[in-house]
């Protein structure tokens, strides 16, 4: 087992092409973390999260051959049909459901709508910032005793940044949460979402001052329910 | 450094491997004559950090583990759809592959035949001298052709005059030779005097003693038209 451990993705793929089983329960365990996370804070929805890591692996297990360390590492690899999928399931999610009146005046909403608006109806992140429990006793759930200041401040801060962020537009979203959030470098990022390394530092400077714009119109709104209160 | 030059590279003071990084001292220089500049860097940071929060905030989530037990049994699944699909296939191969070696073992088996049956010219005449008494007839005139190899046509053997008993032969040996028409007039096959300078392919059986005792024409389609 601990042999394993120590094998690299490109062994355990070779082993997972073998047939062993093993090989593939630790290549998932190694990476479903960060392909969850990516569509978790791409969709803003736990449920499409679950469904796109479970298809992503299931592209794994169905098409390996596809995998071809030299051009790229199975980290990317596995971003780009995470990515994939995510977009099918916002097409399917724009056919199925109907845009509401407001929404229509708003491009930038529509673009964002369904799953942002999924993300907020229970089943997603909260308005304080946290991940809905996921089910396995490891979601960042609800806190059973009272907050302090300072964890209350943390928390509407990251509840405003994961608002702001998954209002970015799609192209944006992505390398904010793969390069800041995951903390890939330009390289890898490039390598994940298929572009060149001077698009991702382009749009990464663009997302971030967008999101400085975002964070700096939610700030007189902390300020004036802070008064509120 | 300028405003212009600052805002390039204020999201990147603090990220490894990135200009910004490299103009980091310059950029703060900047800042501190610059208030606007200095704003644009606090609220960089001011992201920085909120980015870090919600990244170690979510750095434990993961997948419920319904999600691997169901992957699991897709790749046990899988694993037993591909490896019955896969053995038509080898079915397939192995058959090909003997279909392949029984068509060269008859290739083989017929090309063997083959150069049992029509040897070289000179086995060919060997066999022939065998029984040359057999192969002419009287009326050796008669130019009997034989075909050999698919190119290379000769008459019957004819006896040459004092020839010995064709028993006596059987120790006898065969030679090709090339003589003019004259020569063949001097051994006593009957050939008109026209073009007597005339080259003429033959086998010429020769007794032990190597004496000739019975000659046949030759004639070859490649060389001779």
């Amino acid at each position: 087992m601990a042999e394993a451990m120590e094998l690299t993705d490109d062994g355990l793929v070779r082993r997972m092409i073998a047939g062993d089983e093993e090989a593939f329960s630790l290549l998932y365990r190694r990476r479903h973390p960060s392909i969850y996370r990516f569509a978790l804070h791409m969709s803003g929805n736990t449920a499409i999260a679950e469904d796109v890591t479970q298809e992503v692996f299931m592209a794994l297990v169905r098409d390996t051959k596809r995998f071809d360390p030299a051009r790229g590492t199975l980290g990317g690899f596995l971003y780009g049909i995470a990515r994939n999928h995510l977009r099918k399931r916002w097409e399917q999610d724009r056919r199925l459901v109907p845009l509401l009146d407001d929404e229509i005046d708003s491009p930038s909403s529509i673009e964002n709508s369904n799953h942002y608006r999924n993300g907020t109806s229970g089943n997603g992140f909260h308005a304080n910032g946290s991940a809905q429990a996921n089910g396995n006793g490891n979601g960042n759930g609800h806190h059973p005793v009272p907050l302090s200041r300072d964890e209350f401040a943390s928390l509407e801060t990251i509840g405003r940044v994961r608002l702001a962020i998954a209002t970015l537009p799609e192209n944006y979203r992505e390398v904010v949460v793969l390069c800041e959030l995951e903390e890939l470098s330009y390289e890898e990022a490039a390598s994940a979402l298929d572009c060149p390394v001077g698009t991702i530092r382009s749009r990464l400077h663009r997302a971030r001052a967008l999101l400085v714009e975002k964070l700096r119109e939610a700030q007189p709104v902390r300020r004036a329910s802070a008064v509120g209160e | 450094m300028d405003c212009a030059q600052f805002e390039e590279i204020v999201h990147d003071l603090d990220r490894a491997g990135t200009q910004g990084l490299a103009v980091r001292d310059a950029a703060l220089i900047h800042a501190e004559s610059c208030d606007r500049c200095a704003q644009l860097m606090t609220e960089a940071e001011s992201l920085d950090f909120s980015l870090q929060l919600l990244g170690t905030r979510d750095v434990d989530l993961e997948a419920p583990a319904r999600v691997e037990a169901a992957l699991l049994q897709e790749f046990r699944r899988y694993k037993i759809e591909s490896s019955r699909k896969s053995n038509p296939w080898r079915l397939a191969a192995l058959g090909a592959a003997a279909a392949v070696l029984l068509a060269f073992g008859l290739l083989l088996r017929h090309e063997l035949a083959h150069v049992h049956n029509s040897g070289s010219p000179l086995q060919t005449a060997s066999r022939q001298a065998a029984l040359p008494a057999t192969a002419s007839s009287p009326s050796g005139a008669e130019s009997e052709q034989n075909q050999n190899e698919g190119s290379e046509y000769a008459t019957a053997y004819v006896p040459l005059p004092g020839a010995s008993d064709p028993a006596t032969l059987e120790g006898g040996s065969i030679v090709r030779v090339v003589l003019s028409r004259s020569a063949l007039l001097s051994l006593g096959l009957p050939v008109t005097d026209a073009g007597a300078g005339d080259r003429i392919r033959a086998d010429l059986v020769l007794s032990e003693d190597g004496a000739p005792q019975a000659i046949r024409l030759v004639s070859q389609t490649d060389t001779e038209q």
